[in-house]
């Protein structure tokens, strides 16, 4: 009987020391924050929560933190609104989306210096010259328990990430996959390895097949929607659509070494009941951004017309792209009077709020007057506003709305060469909705049309644009 | 970069995002654009995915418009 007692008691004493053995390493997860301050209050106190429950929490960013919200990308230090919220919230670490680099290389040293968290991204080699602190790989210890973070950044066709060619020079980059596996020494040195991937849904799923050392991707770039996480070749893959609608809770269960379990939940940032005090005052303040009201030329004669307005604008786009022609659809002029004074930068962003990319396009003269009567033709507000060419836009008399030619001349009045190969610059809208017979379809530029207008107000000091008309409109005799 | 909408196949500039492709397979179709914003629009694994989502070459969505 006693030693019946002793075996129960050993059997109990056993199970104990193995369970104790066990232990859960717990993840929150964001992906393409892009900037979304608004929800950081919210994201804070969920971060809070957890770690109140969860002492070896892990906070970590897939990349594209910043881009896509005035209030962040044109604070003073370019995109410092959501350094300072994420220092505040506690990110243990951030990989690099090909956002990252919007602000030039400069810019991005500038932010990484002022981050609590490091950069980690193992297929980025900067220039010296740059002074940017970026890891390939972070080790957290977890009282004795290691978790490998090694992060990696998408690179496009052109040999670096989706971002102006300008704003990746100096910057070397190696192909994903080929890179991440110099990392796999990670598996021996760590019990749970994780790969913070800025590559996208697509592409996580295809390497997960290479990759049998790591346990899970947290993923971004595709701003995929997956339901917790998705098992794909052994791996746990996560990601969230974006602008922090969701955060991902990921639980990493390790005994004696080794992972056992992993599961994931997303959870719910916008409709969270709860908000930290001291984040939601950080936004507020940040909210009152004194760089809206920053004076970028003075207008001395007011603008009373889209038209004024429109060629202003596409003056802008044509000079800071270099181009030879812009246009753009007309409803993408968002007022039509402005008095004369200040131009400042809110007046940019009520003007052209729409976020739009700028995008490059090669074109004859002949696929020009096509996209541009296209244009006219799916946007309801008229025809296009020009810089570089005059048009006379001739209406079907039988049908006033129907354009029946568009008689184009250069600005001094000469004639047009429809033959001839330009170089246009238009806004992301327009060259989607212009669906027109051209060989070259464009590129984006990586750079808002708002954010050349200010460089072209900037860059001018004043502006007139009294009386100043490029597009005039009459009907067809017959 | 051609992208599949549905089974339309639309020709989009370099670093077009979901909106622009939707925004083209409307005109194609002759569809109103304000359609557009209120979209469901998935993968081709099926999970759903956003207008400001970034699109690649030879990609595959489908769109729910409202």
């Amino acid at each position: 009987m006693k030693k019946c007692v002793l075996a129960v008691l050993c059997a109990c004493l056993l199970g104990a020391a193995a369970a104790a053995q066990s232990k859960e390493i717990h993840i929150i997860s964001a992906n393409d924050i892009h900037a979304k301050i608004e929800n950081f209050p919210q994201l804070a106190a969920i971060v809070d929560s957890m770690r109140a429950v969860y002492p070896n929490l892990l906070v970590l960013s897939a990349g594209d933190n910043r881009t896509g919200e005035p209030l962040n990308d044109l604070y003073e230090i370019p995109a410092y609104p959501m350094v300072a919220l994420m220092n505040q919230v506690g990110f243990d670490a951030t990989t690099l989306g090909n956002h990252e680099f919007d602000s030039g290389q400069a810019g991005l040293a500038k932010l990484i210096s002022l981050s609590n968290f490091p950069y980690v991204c193992c297929n980025i080699f900067p220039a010296a010259k740059w002074n940017m602190h970026i890891t390939p790989y972070k080790i957290f210890d977890f009282e004795g328990t290691k978790v490998g973070v090694v992060g990696v950044v998408q690179v496009g066709a052109s040999g670096h990430p989706d971002s102006h060619p300008d704003n990746c020079t100096d910057l070397g980059f190696t192909p994903v996959l080929e890179t991440v596996q110099e990392y796999e020494w990670l598996r021996d040195e760590c019990d749970v390895v994780i790969l913070l991937s800025h590559i996208g849904y697509e592409d996580d799923v295809k390497i997960s097949a290479d990759l049998p050392w790591v346990d899970l991707i947290v993923g971004g770039h595709s701003h995929t929607q997956l339901e917790g996480g998705e098992m794909h070749n052994g791996l746990l893959i996560t990601q969230n659509v974006n602008r922090l609608q969701r955060v991902t809770h990921i639980t990493v269960t390790v005994k004696d070494g080794k992972v056992v379990a992993k599961t994931a939940e997303n959870i719910e940032v916008e409709g969270y009941p709860q908000k930290n005090k001291v984040v939601e005052e950080m936004v507020k303040y940040f909210s009152n951004n004194p760089a809206f009201q920053r004076v970028l030329c003075q207008l001395e004669k007011p603008m009373t017309s889209y038209e004024e307005l429109g060629c202003m604008m596409t003056d802008a786009w044509r000079v800071e792209t270099e181009s030879d022609i812009a246009f753009t659809n007309t409803g993408g002029v968002r007022y039509d009077s402005l008095p004369a004074g200040p131009f400042t930068v809110s007046d940019v962003l009520r003007l052209d709020p729409f976020g739009n990319d700028t995008v490059q396009l090669e074109l004859t003269g002949q696929e020009l007057k096509d996209m541009l009567i296209a244009t006219t033709n799916n946007d309801t507000y008229g025809f296009p506003k020009v810089s570089g060419i005059i048009c006379n836009v001739i209406f079907d008399k039988k049908n006033p709305s129907k354009i029946k030619d568009v008689v184009i001349t250069n600005p001094d009045g000469s004639k047009f060469n429809l033959k001839k190969t330009y170089k246009v610059a238009t806004n992301s809208y327009t060259a989607a909705i212009a669906d027109s017979p051209r060989k070259d379809q464009g590129r984006s530029l990586n750079r808002t049309t708002a954010s050349l207008i200010q460089e072209y107000l900037e860059h001018q000091g004043k502006i007139d644009y009294t009386g100043v008309q490029r597009v005039f409109e009459s009907v067809s005799k017959k | 970069m051609k992208v599949k909408v549905n089974r339309t196949v639309v020709d989009l500039f370099e670093g077009a995002q979901v909106r622009h492709a939707l925004l083209r397979y409307c005109v194609r179709r002759r569809l109103g654009l304000s359609r557009v914003e209120g979209a469901e629009v998935f993968d081709a694994y099926g999970h759903r995915i956003d207008l400001d989502a970034p699109l690649s070459e030879g990609q595959t969505i489908k769109c729910k418009l409202k």
